[in-house]
């Protein structure tokens, strides 16, 4: 895992203090593991790790939904667009 | 909306009715809007930005600083707007519904002074910034899924009166603030004055709904509290806006807001914008002593 990933990871269980652990593949939005009022700064998160802007209106909730699909769109090499 | 799980809501609205009544004004005639604001004047107070108090304003340039006014002001206002889509739309759904046919008179004079402050907010930010900053992203499937139906009925009244409260805090300040344009000043004038009514009102449904949630089940009151002091955190965020950092010409706009968000300056800044809500979470049962951490 790289940093980046880390610092991902980190944020979602540092909010869900209960939660043991967190699957790549866990529905991090069906399962409130990023509700709503942290959704804002999760999107920060992700700005700041990737140095891309991402457009509050023009969003796509499937990239979010798992570690795997947060990887896939922002963390490798194809996501660079 | 599971309205058979609440009470009706009946609230002694009369004075309120009455002072919306006798001081109803024309929004679209009573400002005198000028062709451009002074350039060097704050749009905003600037104690009131999010770097006040931190060697962050300091290091920044004289332009910088009243960018960083300007492209605030245009933030607190597009937040007023934004909430205020928000609030219409949960109001309008329940106005002259058999739950709140008791209150429905006061919520048309509630609906149509909201619809009026969105319109001079917006006017003000398209005239002098060009541009509304967008709405944050949220997400439908929401926070609040684990609750009764009536607490998340009391949930959408709570932020609908916890975005009005921290909105007047500014408000109030920038009322009485003679170093900014007299159109910017009036606004918030105008806005404090229909508010202290709003305000009124939100605590008393707020409080008629934490009762029937806490003689329904009183081990949900905590849930609500974890709940509240979640949404207090998130409001205060929404007022640190990177891109009007950006707009500002600040560099390092993401880091620059994690840095002002911690700044034990701001933490007092927070306390004090959140002073008297959480004064009053408190005073009803509701406040952030309830949460487990």
């Amino acid at each position: 895992m790289n940093d980046q990933m880390r610092a991902v990871r980190d944020f979602i269980l540092q909010r869900n203090s209960t939660m043991d652990t967190l699957s790549d593949d866990l529905d991090l939005i069906d399962s409130r593991a990023i509700n709503s009022l942290a959704f804002v700064e999760f999107i920060f998160l992700l700005e700041e790790l990737t140095g891309e802007s991402i457009d509050p209106e023009d969003l796509d909730l499937d990239d979010f939904r798992t570690l795997t699909a947060i990887e896939a769109r922002f963390f490798t090499r194809e996501a660079v667009r | 909306m599971a309205v058979r799980e609440i009470e009706p809501i009946d609230l002694a609205l009369d004075r309120l009715e009455l002072m919306a009544e006798s001081g109803y004004y024309n929004p679209y005639t009573m400002f005198d809007w000028p062709e451009a604001i002074e350039p060097d004047k704050p749009w905003m107070s600037e104690s009131l930005t999010t770097l006040a108090g931190t060697p962050m304003w300091d290091e920044l340039t004289r332009e910088q600083q009243l960018a960083l006014t300007r492209y605030e002001a245009i933030n607190f206002f597009s937040l007023n707007i934004h909430g205020i889509r928000e609030l219409l739309s949960e109001v309008v759904m329940r106005i002259h519904d058999r739950t709140y046919a008791g209150v429905s008179e006061f919520l048309h004079h509630f609906i149509g002074e909201e619809n009026e402050h969105m319109w001079f907010f917006a006017q003000f930010c398209l005239r002098y910034g060009g541009k509304l900053y967008p709405a944050q992203p949220s997400l439908r499937a929401d926070s609040v899924e684990h609750l009764s139906a009536v607490a998340r009925e009391l949930i959408v009244f709570a932020r609908i009166l916890i975005f009005e409260e921290i909105v007047d805090h500014y408000n109030a300040h920038m009322a009485t603030d003679m170093g900014l344009p007299v159109i910017a000043r009036e606004i918030n004038r105008v806005h404090h004055q229909d508010e202290s009514r709003h305000v009124a009102f939100g605590r008393m449904i707020f409080v008629n709904l934490l009762e029937q949630v806490a003689k329904r089940d009183p081990d949900e009151v905590p849930l609500v509290a974890e709940y509240l002091e979640s949404y207090l955190t998130y409001s205060i965020g929404t007022l640190y806006n990177p891109a009007a950092y950006r707009d500002a010409g600040i560099p390092d706009a993401l880091a620059l807001r994690r840095r002002a968000l911690e700044h034990p300056a701001r933490l007092a800044a927070h306390e004090q914008i959140l002073k008297r809500t959480r004064k009053f979470l408190s005073k009803v049962g509701v406040g952030r002593e309830l949460v487990k951490r």
